[in-house]
């Protein structure tokens, strides 16, 4: 008989735990799940399927001014322009031309405007050969220097594409040579990554494998 | 009888011990008792991604004849309207005949510049709180190829830097796919056109093909996929980049929605220089014939493990 009421004060108390649990949940004494701070939306510039740079058949297409690629706003017709070089035989590039940096080929080899422009009609290029390229059909003049490139360009291998795979469902777009390298001074400019991945850990610790 | 009389006699205090007090305190305890029980159950309260009815006995997705699919497209595209207020175009797009899709990633020419990850996520509707990304670029130093060295928390102010290249991961759509051979549900499996699908209705979260994968392509979805509504894209597909639910596992899948409509994936159309080539490796005219027969192939990654990816690096010259 005498653990009977020993009993009802072990009911009690758990009945009281219980009790005061049931209203620590009801009353959310923990809290709410801990809600993530929102990661940043990524820039624009790092989802789009923009070139790397905007060529003059891009800017026939989008209709912008190409009052920079009339020559004979300033050039005389018929008249081939003068190039003067330095005497390490580098191009001076006029000041009219100051946009133009000369960087084709290693050690500046490549410095003579008429390698690729023609002097006779400034408004088309030229191959070595002789061809006469309109600016914006530069494929073939680039090329004739790069062959390996442009054999790899025409079979898609070289160069970005867009659009179809499946050529009976739509077109695919190629790019060409000067959508992506600037003509005169080709090489990839360096550029800013998009943002690293941003996993559930605090802000300011990467973890490497020298940690 | 008489002898038993005092028995039943003395039953009767026994009875009375269901006194007043005794009663009040019994059922107190009791009903705190079913408080408590009730209490503990508070958690489902948060649940709030409950599956419709239509959700909970939807068939699985082999077995769903044209009309039933036609009804759960529109099931989905209800969802997600109610969701983000944009009414979406959700197919189901088949396998094209004749089409083994295959990808080839130049490492020569990789930059390391992330916009692939990152259109990747724009195109396929990944969370982005939590963060799930399918693609991940890994910064090797130049002369090995040992990935215990790379490096994918990298971000130095401009790329591609000295001494590194680039090597982007993401699902190899292996010929012999370990993460179908441990789904214990059949929730993932291999398409004719070599694409591994997942069907997230179906998926229940086990995580086995996260484990058995050996490339981490496979994302898990611990938390309610959180999307901005500005960015959504509204081109969907059954089996690709509708939005996920919590507790479903997700990864790359070329892009179905696009290239299954004989478009580029978004990661090929996106990277700035054209380090990445994709199309039908069934077709002897498409460029990644001519990179496979002309290139210098050199790997797929962790070949030894013998899962035979889809999937080739390679180098220029």
């Amino acid at each position: 008989m005498n653990d009977k009421p020993r009993s009802s004060v072990v009911l009690l108390a758990l009945a009281l735990v219980f009790c005061a649990l049931a209203l620590a949940f009801g009353l959310r004494v923990w809290g709410k799940p801990r809600i993530l701070p929102p990661n940043p939306l990524v820039d624009v510039q790092f989802i789009t399927p923009n070139t790397i740079r905007t060529s003059y058949v891009q800017m026939i297409r989008l209709k912008a001014d190409l009052s920079d690629f009339d020559c004979y706003g300033c050039h005389e017709k018929n008249k081939p322009p003068t190039l003067r070089f330095d005497t390490n035989q580098n191009l001076i590039v006029p000041q009219e031309h100051s946009d133009v940096v000369m960087n084709h080929g290693r050690h500046g080899r490549n410095n003579n405007c008429f390698n690729c422009h023609n002097e006779k009609n400034l408004l088309l290029l030229q191959t070595r050969d002789g061809r006469e390229l309109k600016l914006e059909e530069c494929p073939p003049l680039c090329g004739s220097c790069h062959g390996p490139t442009y054999r790899d360009w025409e079979a898609g291998a070289h160069g970005r594409v867009s659009g179809y795979w499946d050529k009976t469902a739509g077109e695919v777009r190629k790019a060409i040579c000067v959508d992506c390298h600037n003509p005169h001074s080709p090489r990839i400019p360096t550029r800013k990554p998009a943002p690293a991945p941003n996993p559930l850990r605090p802000a300011g610790r990467q973890v490497t494998h020298e940690d | 009888m008489n002898a038993n009389q005092p028995n039943a006699n003395a039953k009767v205090p026994m009875e009375a011990g269901l006194s007043r007090r005794n009663f009040l305190r019994n059922s107190a305890v009791f009903a705190s008792g079913l408080a408590a029980l009730a209490a503990s159950l508070a958690p489902l309260r948060e649940l709030e991604d409950f599956p419709s009815m239509d959700q909970f006995l939807q068939k699985y997705y082999k077995e769903l004849t044209p009309e039933e699919m036609a009804k759960v497209l529109k099931r989905i595209e209800d969802e997600v309207e109610r969701q983000y207020s944009l009414r979406p175009h959700v197919r189901d797009l088949k396998p094209l005949a004749g089409v083994e899709y295959v990808y080839a990633l130049n490492l020569t020419r990789c930059i390391g510049c992330r916009k692939c990850v990152h259109a990747c996520v724009a195109e396929n509707n990944q969370s982005r709180t939590p963060e799930i990304q399918y693609i991940r670029v890994l910064r090797l130093p130049h002369g090995s190829l040992d990935l215990e060295k790379a490096e994918h928390n990298y971000n130095p102010e401009a790329v591609p830097e000295k001494g590194y290249f680039y090597m982007p991961v993401q699902c190899q759509q292996c010929k012999n796919p370990p993460c179908v051979k441990v789904c214990p549900v059949h929730a993932t499996w291999q398409e004719p056109d070599g694409i591994t699908v997942i069907d997230y209705n179906w998926c229940i979260g086990c995580r086995y093909c996260e484990a058995a994968c050996p490339y981490w392509a496979r994302r898990f979805n611990f938390a309610q996929p959180s999307l901005p509504k500005e960015r959504l894209n509204l081109d969907m597909s059954y089996l690709g980049n509708r939005p996920r639910a919590r507790g479903v596992m997700e990864k790359c899948h070329f892009c179905l929605q696009r290239t299954r409509a004989g478009r580029y994936p978004a990661c090929v159309e996106v990277c700035p220089v054209g380090a990445r080539k994709f199309g039908n490796i069934l077709d002897p005219n498409s460029e990644v014939a001519y990179i496979l027969h002309n290139k210098r192939v050199f790997i797929q990654l962790k070949e030894e493990m013998g899962t035979s990816p889809r999937f080739f690096y390679y180098f220029d010259v």
